[in-house]
């Protein structure tokens, strides 16, 4: 697996062989456990990939920025996608239960670390719920973990959830750069959306965002700047 | 003059932010349900949430001479949760006839979902069969379409606009809440929302009828004095004093009175309390400073 050849790069052959016997694991708290206690064996310095790597991991995932992940993120992803490999192929079931499990039961930094990785996971529709409902929180790191550098949303995302997540951007002076995919998904109630909030800002005499545009369909950028 | 903070967590504040109202002329605050940032997964920490509202911060707030009232209800972002939103639906009959509570809320729209309306239409339902006012929450994103939507919410229930309250507006959601016959609240914040120079201008615009002021203070940055500061500038900006009692005062009280639970009997008498006295066995005094 590439993602564990990664972590063996970074944190040796103890670490890397420690997070191979922890995937194998066939109980949900030993499972839970390891994936808490993984900056313990791997530490949490960034991953900073490598060109070669990069590259490889381009050709499998095109669109998954991984430049603010760290090292424990990526062990993270290995122990998931063990888990995925082996559950999948006894029943789908057994794989989402656990999964699920294993972000309810995080913190807010075991949440992110899982919320960057699900792109990556067979049929990553299946936890569409938990990603729409990561988007409630108040805690910014964790709404960024799938709002920004996060191909999730722009491909699995119904539309009125689509939308409040660029709000919500937009609202905590997030960079819509940041979310991957947005220009695909730009939609008229989402232009509406933004021009309202245009108009809201603009009616408190405050600045609208340099980048509101990005989120709106070309008819409405024009009355933007009418 | 006296003060009135229609909604505030004191939950979230310290006894120091209770002293400091008090001494700024604050004596009746409404303390509406809502969420506590960390997401609720058993319905167990709404029994206690409740009970601690209807309990330990009444008694708290009584201890500074400030009389705590309550909503019930739950908040919008929890009622994205199906399960948790059955079961404290079903566990909120047992809190609102409980002294103290004034209204039901706040409750609304958050990102305006279809379990967010369900739960927010059900809950006006029970405000009708308990015959509580409805204190609702406008939704930070696309607030003005959440606001038109929750004016609709009101009137496919048929419940009556006049005994409704829509929090958190803004100069573009304030003319369609007038324009209803539902009173429009306005949060001062520190930095989002709405400021003490804004409200001014929309008070000398819109006069004082149906509006209200608080402070929305929580766990996040909020300023639990944002009240008096409002009038202090309400003030300088030549709004005349009759007008601003209305607005702290006389509209929040003819407000929650609606519930027949708002008892301000005695309110100018309680402000010299005796802190010694004990809720259950606690005391927001620790035993050391009892003497104080
Ligand atoms: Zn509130």
């Amino acid at each position: 697996m590439l993602l564990l050849s990664v972590v063996r790069a970074r944190a040796g052959d103890a670490a890397a062989d420690w997070a191979g016997r922890a995937a194998a694991t066939e109980s949900v708290d030993a499972f839970c456990n390891a994936y808490t206690a993984a900056p313990k064996h791997v530490g949490r310095a960034p991953l900073a990939l490598a060109e070669s790597e990069l590259s490889h991991l381009m050709a499998a995932a095109p669109d998954l920025r991984c430049d603010r992940w760290t090292v424990d993120d990526a062990a993270r992803a290995v122990l998931l996608l063990s888990a995925a490999q082996r559950n999948d192929a006894k029943g789908a079931e057994a794989f989402v239960r656990l999964a699920i499990e294993c972000y309810e039961r995080g913190d807010a930094r075991e949440q992110q670390s899982w919320l960057r990785a699900i792109s990556l996971l067979p049929q990553p529709d299946r936890f569409t719920a938990v990603a729409v409902d990561a988007c409630r929180t108040n805690i910014i790191p964790l709404f960024e973990a799938i709002a920004c550098e996060n191909p999730y949303p722009a491909r699995h995302f119904p539309e009125r959830q689509f939308n409040q997540l660029v709000l919500k951007a937009l609202f905590n002076s997030i960079a819509l750069a940041r979310v991957v995919g947005l220009s695909t998904r730009v939609n008229p109630d989402l232009s509406r959306m933004a021009r309202d909030y245009a108009a809201e800002r603009r009616a408190a005499a405050r600045p609208v965002p340099s980048d509101i545009a990005m989120a709106m369909i070309d008819d409405a950028r024009q009355e933007l700047t009418r | 003059m006296r003060i009135f903070d229609p909604h505030i967590h004191m939950t979230s504040r310290t006894t120091d932010d209770y002293e400091a109202m008090a001494a700024a002329g604050i004596v009746a605050i409404v303390e509406p349900a809502f969420w506590l940032g960390q997401p609720r997964t058993t319905v167990g920490s709404f029994v206690d949430y409740f009970n601690s509202l209807v309990g330990w911060e009444r008694f708290r707030a009584s201890q500074f001479g400030i009389r705590h009232f309550c909503t019930m209800g739950l908040n919008p972002k929890e009622s994205n949760n199906p399960r948790l939103t059955d079961e404290v639906l079903a566990l909120l009959p047992r809190f609102l006839d409980k002294d103290g509570v004034v209204a039901i809320g706040e409750i609304g729209f958050d990102d305006q979902t279809d379990a967010e309306e369900r739960s927010f239409a059900r809950q006006v339902e029970l405000a009708r069969d308990f015959n509580l006012p409805v204190l609702i929450h406008t939704p930070h994103r696309d607030k003005k379409q959440g606001t038109i939507r929750s004016i609709e919410v009101i009137r496919s229930v048929g419940f009556p606009e006049e005994r409704v309250l829509i929090d958190h507006n803004n100069e573009e959601t304030l003319p369609i809440v007038l324009a209803s016959r539902c009173w429009a609240g306005h949060t001062i914040y520190p930095n989002t929302k709405m400021d003490e120079q804004r409200m001014a201008a929309l008070v000398q615009k819109y006069g004082s009828d149906r509006i209200v002021v608080n402070s929305a203070a929580d766990w996040g940055i909020s300023d639990p004095l944002k009240v008096p500061k409002t009038i202090a500038v309400m003030r300088a900006h030549g709004v005349p004093d009759a007008t601003i009692q209305k607005i702290v005062w006389d509209n929040p009280v003819a407000f929650f009175a609606q519930s027949g639970r708002l008892d301000l009997t005695d309110i100018d008498t309680c402000a010299a309390v005796d802190r010694s006295q004990k809720f259950e066995t606690n005391s927001v005094l620790r035993g050391e400073q009892v003497g104080r």
